[in-house]
């Protein structure tokens, strides 16, 4: 096993970095098939207290979408299919007063497994915090306990963009001190 | 079920401008500062949208919308070349007002 290392290191590297935020999409619609790989690879997301705290409401109705993207200013071009990452306050509030961070931080992992899933299968997306939560969640018919927190759009990607400058490991990592 | 009419407004162009521009409102509110600025870019190339929809639109604005489409997520990157950019576009537009009143005094 230790022998695969390397290789499976360097997919998962490649897969990361491949990634982009797209905004640019063709028509297409994504199989179902993948729409469940990529939803499976957010619920295997680490989560605080193993609480779980996400829904996820997949929008595939051309109409409803439309719909958000009236009260979703950051939400651009047109993606097949998006995915609303809620976070349900029930359970999150099981984790006291930490919950509301901790949810954020888990929906956020969620997220990234669903992205990168998603740059595996050819597909594009792009997270968006920008929209409406309030027009969202009368849309979508939410409870009042489950919130909506993240879109994230998916779709095939008309091109893929340069990667964006980082901040280097020199500038950001600080070891055993500031 | 949609009714006729609430099919035609949502559908409808200058409603689907108002809904942006509301939801950008209460947007701006939480948002970074300069975000406002990519709103109101966003909706100047959505009103160009909507012109060229109904024939007010010529082929210097048409220029102007495709660069804002084009240069509007610089702000994701490069937040001094997004500022230059606006400029930029504010430059191009007094220009086109400039040239329509030449061409009506000439």
């Amino acid at each position: 096993m230790t022998s695969q290392l390397p290789d499976r290191a360097k997919i998962v590297l490649e897969v990361i970095k491949g990634r982009r935020s797209i905004r640019d999409f063709h028509d297409g619609e994504i199989p179902d098939e993948h729409l469940r790989l990529i939803l499976e690879a957010g619920i295997w997301a680490p989560s605080g207290s193993n609480l779980q705290p996400w829904e996820f409401v997949l929008v595939k109705d051309r109409n409803l979408l439309e719909k958000i993207k009236l009260f979703s200013p950051g939400l651009f071009g047109r993606p097949a299919t998006i995915i609303i990452i809620c976070i349900n306050r029930k359970i999150s509030e099981r984790a006291g007063k930490i919950g509301e961070l901790m949810s954020l931080m888990d929906i956020s992992m969620a997220a990234e497994n669903i992205m990168l899933m998603a740059y595996a299968l050819g597909i594009g997306s792009c997270p968006v915090a920008s929209f409406n939560k309030i027009a969202v969640k009368e849309l979508l018919d939410l409870p009042a306990h489950v919130e909506p927190a993240l879109i994230i759009t998916l779709g095939y990607p008309k091109e893929l963009p340069k990667p964006p400058k980082r901040r280097s490991l020199e500038e950001v990592v600080h070891v055993d001190r500031f | 079920m949609l009714t006729d009419s609430n099919r035609k407004l949502i559908e409808n162009p200058h409603f689907k401008l108002l809904s942006f521009l509301v939801s950008s409102a209460r947007g701006c509110v939480d948002e970074p500062v300069l975000y406002g600025s990519l709103r109101l870019i966003d909706a100047a190339a959505r009103l160009m949208d909507i012109m060229e929809e109904e024939g007010l639109i010529n082929d210097d604005l048409i220029r102007l919308r495709e660069l804002i489409k084009e240069k509007m997520n610089l702000i994701m990157h490069d937040e001094a070349s997004f500022v230059e950019f606006l400029d930029y576009i504010s430059q191009e537009l007094a220009r086109i007002v400039k040239k329509a009143n030449s061409e009506r005094t000439n």
